[in-house]
């Protein structure tokens, strides 16, 4: 390989290695130059930015990328060299990253929203099925010792109505798997979709989503406009012994309001995978045995992190040559 | 006329209305015995003599044990009907009961939703492998250090039914709402439109080309440990399996030895061979989602279940005859 040639590779910086695309970051790394992030805090990433980052394309990032660097901020944009045209990032949700600050900059950032779609949707209706049914509390007697002893009826869902909040892919993922299980389903959306789109879900208003609804479910970003979006105000409105599942951010509910209302049974039973303040969770909400929880596990399956991975590269690849760009985030479409 | 005696083996716990009009054409007993002995004792001295028909749950046998001949020969000469709570009464000897002339009815159908759906979750548990991060989460260590391996998802996984009655069926259609390719294996092959263009295979295909495999077959004499080590060694390494059906048509022990071996990846269990006791090596294990028996516990299927058997016994008062006697009894 001709020096030229190794000069004018563009340079891709993995801020989290490539572990289950193999094969696609090998295709990559014959045609770019591909590096794993070696900074080992946000200042070190700062003078290294400086140094041997001053001339890097693309940044290839995934949700635990912050863990190191900090959130891609106004102050952490600001210093990326000018070289540096594209962040891709291999999560769907990417409130992580200011996306103002990177379009003022002249860089463009892609996410990945349909790898992530059918596994979050599979938890959804795992945590869905294991709110609604109890099931969380006779997991741990089982474990105990005491097999049923004192376990609570739960509920069926067929018949119940269902309240998708937010109507993305995720959301209509969830339409479809919860059909079979005698679901009725309505729908919040920040603006009503065609009839068609909506695949035949009737679409409310937020409120009466909130008091009509057996089971919410969350499936929209956070963003300044959806921060605390349900609080106890809204728990008030809904209908005593929902259960409510959130796989979408910790954030657009408020977390102590909702222990509270679980506490006092307002709410029946959650099922949540994720947390305002991940991986702090709330102690009331960690002692309520109808909590059912997990630990961000929405996209936690060797196929859907391959496919993130590998949709991620490829964005930084069409971002480097020249070609169309798959998933650019919809602010700066 | 004095009313029939009716015999309450088990728990009414939310048909209060339906139980009580039955109360207004039959006469209820219930055992003082908290003990097969006992209760056997109590039928020698003729306190059921007169008892023409029985309810009894599932959970009855805690008291009176399985319904088995030996139980069958001390039961009073007028009984005609048990009307059993329950799909799945492998707790009785039916063939004694025939022999003896006394139907015994269950309760299809109205279990069917409720165990799909409990079915379906530990599908779903399992093969996503959430259990080790939950427990890892209550003890505050979040996913868990290290990281337990990464799970699967269900999109273009063969899903193997065996059994493919009510149950299996209504789980076929969830199944393939998460894109899962059903195949199924039964004692005799369904037609197209009611095993919804599901693929006929034979057992040992079932065994050996399924990524997951899901049990939904009745428990008898000879689907008693249908699964055994011959059968897992058959199977896909890394397969999962749920059973939703009777634990004993999987020899436990082999299981956990399956697991151990790594043969199976994980498994999600509803029943257990010796409910309400598990193999330690089960209880011990991580890796696997374990629920007691909660496949129809909700108070809506446990409403409809109750009262289907009330209706039951409602029926062979009035009529002489149950509504929905058990498979083996149909040409009675």
């Amino acid at each position: 390989m001709s020096l030229l040639n190794m000069i004018l590779k563009p340079r891709i910086l993995f801020f989290n290695p490539v572990r289950h695309a193999h094969s696609k970051f090998q295709e990559l790394s014959a045609i770019a130059q591909t590096e794993n992030l070696s900074s080992n805090s946000r200042a070190e990433f700062f003078k290294d930015l400086n140094g041997k980052y001053k001339d890097i394309n693309a940044i290839y990032s995934t949700s635990s990328s912050y863990a190191v660097t900090g959130k891609f901020d106004l102050e952490l944009i600001e210093r990326l060299p000018s070289s540096l045209k594209f962040i891709c990032h291999n999560g769907a949700g990417y409130d992580a990253i200011d996306i103002d600050a990177c379009t003022a900059r002249g860089i463009t950032v892609t996410n990945a929203p349909d790898p992530v779609t059918n596994a979050t949707a599979d938890l959804t209706m795992f945590l869905l099925l294991g709110a609604l049914r109890k099931l969380n509390p006779s997991l741990n007697i089982l474990r105990r010792g005491e097999f049923k002893k004192g376990v609570d009826f739960g509920h069926d869902p067929q018949g119940k109505t269902l309240g998708i909040i937010g109507m993305g892919r995720i959301g209509r993922a969830v339409k479809r798997r919860a059909e079979p299980f005698g679901l009725k389903i309505i729908y919040h959306n920040r603006n009503p979709l065609s009839p068609a789109e909506a695949e035949g879900v009737p679409y409310v208003g937020f409120g009466e989503l909130l008091s009509q609804s057996d089971i919410i479910s969350l499936h929209l970003p956070l963003n300044g406009n959806t921060r605390h979006l349900i609080r106890a105000k809204e728990i008030e409105k809904m209908k005593d012994g929902v259960v409510i599942v959130n796989t979408a951010r910790g954030a657009i509910i408020d977390e102590a309001a909702m222990a509270h209302a679980l506490e006092s049974g307002k709410i029946a039973a959650v099922g949540l995978d994720v947390y305002e303040n991940e991986p702090q969770i709330n102690k009331s909400l960690m002692e309520n045995e109808y909590a059912l929880l997990t630990p961000h596990l929405g996209t936690h399956t060797t196929e859907t992190l391959a496919s993130m991975e590998s949709l991620a590269m490829e964005n930084a690849r069409r971002g480097c040559f020249g070609e169309p760009l798959l998933t650019v985030v919809a602010e700066q479409k | 006329m004095s009313k029939p005696q009716l015999l309450l083996l088990g728990d009414i716990d939310h048909a209060h209305k339906e139980w009580k009009a039955l109360g207004e054409i039959a006469d209820i007993v219930e055992p003082a015995a908290r003990s097969r002995e006992d209760f056997i004792k109590e039928c020698k001295d003729g306190k059921y003599d007169n008892v023409k028909v029985i309810y009894r749950t599932f959970q009855s046998a805690a008291i009176t044990g399985l319904v088995d001949e030996e139980l069958i020969s001390h039961l009073p000469k007028n009984l005609k009907f048990i009307a059993h709570n329950g799909a799945g009464y492998d707790q009785i000897d039916v063939h004694a009961c025939t022999a003896r002339d006394i139907r015994v009815s269950n309760v299809p159908t109205a279990v069917d939703d409720a165990t799909a759906d409990v079915n379906m979750f530990l599908i779903l548990g399992a093969l996503r492998g959430f259990n080790t991060s939950m427990v890892a989460l209550r003890n505050n260590h979040w996913r868990g250090s290290p990281p337990p391996p990464l799970g699967h998802d269900p999109q273009g996984k063969v899903l193997g039914i065996l059994g493919m009655g009510g149950i299996g069926r209504n789980l076929m259609k969830k199944a393939e709402a998460f894109g899962m390719k059903p195949q199924y294996h039964n004692r005799t092959k369904l037609s197209e439109e009611l095993s919804g263009g599901a693929k006929y295979v034979s057992f040992e295909e079932l065994l050996k080309t399924s990524d997951v495999l899901s049990l939904n077959l009745p428990l008898n004499k000879q689907t008693r440990h249908i699964i055994s080590t011959k059968e897992f060694e058959l199977m896909k390494p890394g397969v999962v399996i749920v059973n939703t059906a009777r634990g004993a048509v999987m020899d436990e022990a082999a299981l956990v030895t399956a697991l151990d071996k790594g043969q199976v990846a994980s498994v999600g269990l509803d029943v257990f061979e010796e409910e309400p006791k598990i193999h330690p090596g089960l209880v011990a294990n991580q890796k696997v989602m374990l629920l007691p028996h909660m496949g129809t516990w909700t108070v809506e299927t446990q409403t409809k279940m109750e009262v289907w058997c009330i209706d039951n016994c409602r029926s062979a008062l009035e009529k002489g005859k149950l509504m929905s006697p058990v498979g083996e009894q149909k040409d009675m």
